[in-house]
Order: structure tokens, then sequence, then C-alpha cells
């Protein structure tokens, strides 16, 4: 469902993505972890089509992102670290308006919009401007609306942030849903805990490259560690330093 | 494309409009239920503004009608052909750069960009908005000025019903035009922007500098000969405001041909400035296609992922400066000054223009010769301290008014600070203030000694320039602080907005009255006297005093109104 090969990015002649080959299948909960800076955030941009690889191609659903990127973003939803919502909207407009942007018709986003309206116990505030929402209002309304059009990719960058512990239960129980009924999910996040939980394969990125990647137990092999995925991940991004200073020294 | 998302980007066009419709009748909503005062202020002032533009062109219409000036048509033709070619560069430098901010540098395309919306559709979207912006103050300014003329010469009803439609079509060109050269700027730049802004910006002013040398010594012959030949070459200079080729001409022919009530000689210019502003739409829709994602991932990613910024010998002479002032106050200074700094968008539009206002005084000596009457040198030098004081009333306006709503969602890093918040006023006052004050009384000067005015003229300018310069600066943080807009990011959208307007409106009649004051008396008189009677030096006196009572209120009040509504801030 989203494949990137060889796929690079520079800022100016920084890089922050190298060389990067990836193949994640339908149905599948694919986790993306890595350091502040490591290259996740550009990753994602990349592959919703916000940015556009240096080099290398990236495809979603089997269309190129630079060349069917219109087409491919139909099948995806995003959900960035910084939400965006229009402060003059109401939650319920805000849904209308991500329905119509998906193409679904009057029936059944009114539909589709009160059941995930109910899901995400929005009715209290759903009619408020969304100016008035707090850091979890916001998150939850977001996610809502991410779910609306039903997406075949579903790219969530770190999503618990300002969540309860119930809504982040409650947001668990979804992307397994979501992962159930064949949705792919790209989950870039910090919260280790919940990628050893949900994931079922896991990518570590670190300095624009992927140093590793497997289900936590390829990880563990890798790593030669029989620890949590904390501890591996830890090894790991570790060993990656003390590599690149050893070929730097020499 | 699918058929589907074919049918999906036919509806978009329906979708955004919607958008706007919602957005607008939300805000409306709100503004009306909770801020009648504010709206009834800016309504007001909106109207005296219009009120006072349309009564001046009332009179100089009247002047032209009533004096039966020979060729009165000829002449009123000319001023529209300059009002609105002043009014297209206006449009598309305004438009390009609020294009850029809305279409490059704002969350919600980011969010747009993100779901199947079709680049060309986000444009469009934004471009409404943006010409609607930049064509506000046009709105506000140009049409008292029609009217007036509409009034004046008793014009057909027809004038007042072809007047919308050829406003309207002529704002899509300059608009579109400045939308094109923003995506092709964004795409074709070098890496290095700096330096090709900075290239361009010298090109610019070179090219600038050489037509105002050419024009001045056009008016100078033209003034010593006054003969029909010199009058001719220095409308010659102009020419290319008259040409048939030029929209401004043809916003004059429609108008005129209204005015006379003549519908088929109105037909030619409407059909011309619609289909060059839709034609360049379009383009510019095009264009918006093929380069808006490419030039947002180059805008995003052309430049260095973290660049190192250490500390700058600008900041530590500005501290060292600024001794006399408390140390929380001097540090809020220099993170401002900072921000402007590292901003070339801030810098250069403040390079460029006074530029241009250091080249107009240098070329202010051409009219002035030896063997002129003492009348003209007094009138130049009293125009060169207005075109000052408009200088730093637009620079306010623009730079200072929207850095309290700047700060934005990130005020409660300030907020929370163990400062109090009237330091933050005064920090932004003191920037002002300072920058102001060192730029305008450095242009002053040059322009007094080029004209060799006396040492009483240099005085009176001197302390006229630094109480325009406080006062500006305190009606800009104040009123910035009052009418503050934290969910804008754009500044350009701010100073363009209600407030920005209002901040323009109470800067320019401040201007107007603290120079009435401060400077006319003097220079008035001595265009009508070889030197000031004794009679008249308590007159003048008296209106400096005035003038500095003036500024004393220009800086506490705003300031004062500022300070309160920050102490009673959440956020």
């Amino acid at each position: 469902m989203i494949e990137l090969s060889n796929v690079s990015k520079r800022y100016g002649t920084k890089v922050a993505v190298e060389d990067l080959n990836l193949q994640i299948q339908p149905g599948e909960l694919f986790a993306f972890l890595g350091p502040n800076g490591a290259g996740k955030t550009t990753t994602i941009k990349m592959i919703c089509g916000l940015l556009f690889p240096t080099s290398g191609t990236i495809r979603v659903g089997g269309l190129d992102m630079r060349t069917q990127g219109d087409q491919a973003r139909l099948l995806i939803s995003y959900l960035p670290d910084v939400p965006y919502l229009y402060e003059k909207l109401t939650g319920r407009e805000f849904l209308q308006f991500i329905a119509d942007m998906y193409g679904l018709d009057r029936a059944t986003a009114l539909q589709k919009m009160d059941e995930v309206i109910a899901q995400f116990e929005l009715d209290d505030f759903v009619d408020d401007l969304t100016e008035r929402y707090s850091h979890g209002m916001r998150q939850r309304t977001v996610f809502t609306s991410a779910l609306l059009h039903n997406p075949k990719v579903l790219i969530v960058d770190e999503p618990t942030v300002g969540l309860d512990p119930a809504s982040v239960r409650k947001l668990k129980n979804i992307l397994l849903d979501q992962v159930r009924t064949g949705t792919t999910v790209f989950l870039s996040t910090h919260s280790l805990d919940i990628v050893q939980e949900l994931a079922t394969r896991i990518g570590i990125i670190h300095r624009g490259r992927l140093i590793g990647c497997g289900s936590l137990e390829s990880l563990r092999t890798q790593a030669s560690l029989d620890g949590s995925l904390e501890e591996v991940f830890l090894k790991l991004t570790d060993e990656t330093v003390e590599d690149t200073q050893a070929v730097t020294q020499t | 494309m699918s058929a589907t998302a074919s049918l999906l980007t036919e509806r978009q066009n329906w979708l955004f409009q919607r958008l706007r419709w919602r957005l607008l009748n939300n805000s409306c909503r709100q503004f009306f239920a909770s801020s009648r005062i504010r709206l009834v202020s800016i309504i007001l002032c909106s109207l005296m503004v219009a009120g006072a533009v349309g009564g001046a062109s009332w009179e100089g219409f009247s002047l032209l009608a009533v004096n039966r000036i020979p060729f009165a048509g000829g002449i009123i033709g000319i001023l529209f052909d300059f009002l609105f070619l002043s009014l297209s560069v206006m449009l598309f430098f305004s438009g390009g750069i609020i294009i850029y901010g809305s279409l490059f540098s704002s969350s919600e395309t980011a969010f747009l960009l993100s779901m199947p919306a079709r680049a060309d559709r986000i444009f469009a979207y934004k471009f409404q908005t943006a010409t609607a912006f930049s064509s506000w103050a046009f709105i506000l300014l140009g049409c008292p000025i029609l009217f007036a003329y509409g009034l004046v010469y008793s014009v057909s009803w027809y004038f007042y019903l072809v007047l919308p439609v050829v406003l309207l079509g002529f704002v899509l060109l300059p608009g579109s035009l400045g939308s094109i050269a923003c995506l092709l700027l964004v795409n074709l730049l070098p890496q290095r922007r700096k330096q090709a802004l900075t290239v361009f910006a010298v090109l610019f002013l070179v090219f600038i500098g050489w037509r105002a040398a050419v024009i001045a010594m056009a008016a100078r012959d033209s003034l010593n000969s006054g003969n029909r030949d010199s009058l001719q070459n220095l409308f010659a200079q102009f020419e290319f405001a008259r040409s048939p080729f030029a929209p401004s001409h043809w916003m004059t022919q429609s108008l005129q041909a209204a005015a006379r009530g003549d519908p088929q000689s109105v037909t030619l210019p409407v059909a011309l400035i619609w289909s060059n502003g839709l034609f360049a739409y379009l383009l510019a829709a095009v264009s918006a296609r093929y380069l808006y994602r490419r030039g947002y991932n180059r805008i995003a990613t052309g430049t260095e992922l973290r660049k190192r910024y250490g500390g700058h010998w600008l900041d530590k002479t500005a501290m060292s400066a600024l001794r006399f002032l408390d140390k929380p106050t001097r540090l809020l200074f220099v993170k401002d000054f900072r921000t402007f700094r590292r901003d070339p968008v801030q810098w250069a539009q403040i390079l460029i223009f006074s530029g241009l206002v250091l080249l107009y005084i240098l070329n202010s000596r051409q009219f002035y010769r030896e063997d002129f009457p003492e009348r003209f040198r007094q009138g130049i030098s009293l125009m060169n301290l207005a075109a000052m004081a408009m200088l730093m009333c637009a620079f306010m306006g623009r730079f200072i008014y929207p850095m309290i709503s700047l700060e934005g969602k990130k005020f409660w890093v300030l907020g929370l600070l163990p400062i109090s918040r009237d330091r933050l006023i005064w920090g932004k006052f003191f920037f002002a203030a300072s920058g102001a004050i060192v730029i305008a009384e450095v242009m002053t000067l040059i322009s007094d000694l080029i004209l060799a005015m006396q040492p009483v003229a240099i005085v009176i300018h001197v302390v006229t320039i630094a109480v325009l310069a406080l006062g500006l600066s305190g009606l800009s943080v104040g009123l910035g602080a009052w009418l503050a807009n934290f969910r804008e990011t754009d500044p350009s959208k701010i100073a363009v907005g209600m407030g920005g307007t209002l901040n323009l409106v109470a800067g320019l009649l401040f201007l107007v009255l603290t120079i009435g004051l401060m400077a006319g008396p003097y220079h008035i008189i001595l265009m009508f006297r070889d030197e000031v009677p004794e009679k008249f030096i308590p007159a003048i006196i008296g209106g400096i005093l005035l003038g500095l009572a003036l500024g004393f209120c220009a800086v506490t009040i705003p300031i004062r109104v500022g300070i309160r509504t920050l102490r009673t801030m959440e956020f």
C-alpha cells in the first residue's frame, strides 16, 4: 500500500532522509520510531505529497505521489503532530468540510458524521467554534475527521500528545479497528509502550537512515538484546552513533 | 485522472466558496455580538478617511470646474491615469506579498495541501482572499475620489453603474500578475535567496533612480522655461501611463466615457479590463497548478534544515546603546530586533522604500535653484518633511502595528515571564521609536542640508520628526495591543485588516496635525515673507508646543489603552 524506493531528501546541503526503502502492506500497523530530528516528519510529509523526494519514488495505493498526488491523497488521511482546525468553524462544520472534500454524498456524510461524533464523544462541544476547544478536544475532532471517509492509509504523527488516559485507550482501540478493516496505519510516535502493544512492524530511523525494520523480535535479534522496545531502541540508536563516530575518526 | 477524482476536483470550487462563506458568517456574527464599540470606531474612522479624501478631491475638481481651466478633461484624464497606474503598482506588490504569505507560510495551506485539494483550487481560494485584502485600501481611498469627480461634474447615472464593474475587473489584473511573479520567484529564484534579492533590490533602485532623475530634469526644464515644449516633454515622461495598452488608461477611458453618458465608448475599455484581468487570472491559476506544490516543496526544503545563528554585533551595540533602559526592557528590545533583522522580507521592504525616498530627496535639489523664489525652497522642504512622515507612518502600520498580534499563540511565553506586561509594550515602543528616529532624522538632515535650509528650520524639523517618530510608535504599539489579532499569522494581512486600517488613518491624522502645527506655520510665513515677523513668533512657538502636547497624547493614550488590554488579556 505504501512503497518508498531509494528515497532521499535534502534540505539545502543537509541530508534529512537517505536512501530509504520501505514497503508497507494493506492492514499493517507500521510504527516509525526515531530520535528527534531523525527524519520521521520529513518522511511522513513526503508520503502525503507535501514535500517531494530529492531522489527516489513514493507510491501510495500504486499511485506515484509526484505525478498522481491528487488521486493518491484521496486514499490518505494525515494527522500531523500540530493539527489544523479552522478557528471560525464549529466542529460539525469542519467535519462537513472534510466529508465534502473527500466526496462523500450528503446522506452518507451525515450518517458517518453522527457515527464518529458518537464514537469520539464530541456531542458536548461539536457545535461550538473550534477556537474554544482544549488541546484534547482538538485532537479528538481532528481524529474524527480523519476517519470520516474510511481512508485506505492512515498516517498519524504523535497522536497521543494532550490526550487523557481514557482517550489514549480509545485511540488504541480505534487504530486496531482500522487495521482489522484493512486500513494501513503509519504511526510515528515516541510512546514506545503504544508501539510495543500495537505495531505489526517497527521501523527505526536515525540521522535519515533506516537502521532497523521488522517485528519486535527481529529488532531484539538485531540488537542482541532480549529487553523491552525502549532498551532495543536505545541500543540500536546508540550503536549507530558509535558507528558513525568510529567512521568519522578513521 | 479517474472519473471520481475528476468529479471531486470539479466540486472543490463550490466547496471553497462555501468554506469562505461559513468562515465569514461565523466571524461576523461573533464580531457583531462581542465588539460593537470596536466596530463602530472602525466604521467611523473609515468614514472619516473616506470623507477627508472625498472632500479634498471635491475641492480639487471644483477648482478645475469653477475656474474653467482649459483642457480640464485632459488634466483629469492624466490624473486618473496616474492614480490607476500607482494603484496598479501598489496592488501588484501587495497582492504578490499577501499571496506569498497565504500560499507558502500559512498552516492552513499546509493542511489543504495534505488533502486531495487541487493546487489551482487552493490558489484560487487564497487569491480571492489576497485580492480582497490588498484592494481594501484601494476601495476606501479610490471610491471617494471618483465619487467627488462624479458629483462635481454632475456625471450621468451611468457612471455610478459602471464604477463597480470596472473597479472589480481592474483589481484582477495587477493581483494576478503579482501572483504569477510570486510563483515564478519562488520556483526560479536561486537557493541563495538573500543575495539574489539584494541584487534585485539594487537593480530596482537603480532603475527607479534613473527614471526619477529623467523626470526631475524634465520638471526642472519645464519650471525654468515655462514653455509649451518643455511642458510637453514633461508629460511625455509619463506617456507609458497613457499608452492605449496600459490598463490604467482603459480605466480612465471607461470612466470618462461613462461620465459623459456614452455607453458605446465604455464597452471597449471595460471589455479590455475584464478580458485581460480574467486572462491573467487564468494564467495565474494554470501556473499555480504546475508550480504551487513544487514551489511549496522548494520553500520548505530549499534552505539548511538547521541554521546556526549566533550573537551579532548589532545586538550587542543595541544592548549597549540602550543602557538607560532597565535590563528586561532591553532584552525584549533585542528579541524584537533579532526577529526583525532575521526576516529579509521586512528589512528589504524598508531598504527599498527608504532608498526610494532618499532618491527623491536627493533629486528634490533639482527642483530648486538659487534664482528661484524662496517660497519654492520652503515648499520643497515642507514636502520632504511630509514625505518622511508618510514613510514613517507606512512603516509603523506595516511592521510595528502587527508586532503584538504576531506574538500570537506564543504569547503565553511573554505572558508568563516574571516581568510586568507593561514592559512588553514599552519594549516594543522603544524598538519602534529608536529605529524610526535614527532613519528619519538622518534623512531629514540630508534633505535640509541639500536645500541649505536655515538653522531654525533644521531645528524645527528635527523636533517635528522626533515627535512624529514617538507619536506614530505610540499609536502603532498601543493600537496594535488594543486590537491584537492573535489568530492571524500573516503580518501583511494584519496591517491591511480593519484594525490596521484604523491605525493607518489615526497615523495620517496625527501626522497632518503635527506637521500643520509644528512646521507648517514657519514655512508658510516664509513662503510669503523674506523673514519671520516678530508678531508671528509666538504663533510658531505656540504651534510647536501644541505639537509637543499632541505627540505626548499620541504616545500616552494609546499606550495606556494597550497596556490596559494586555493586563487583562487571557492566553
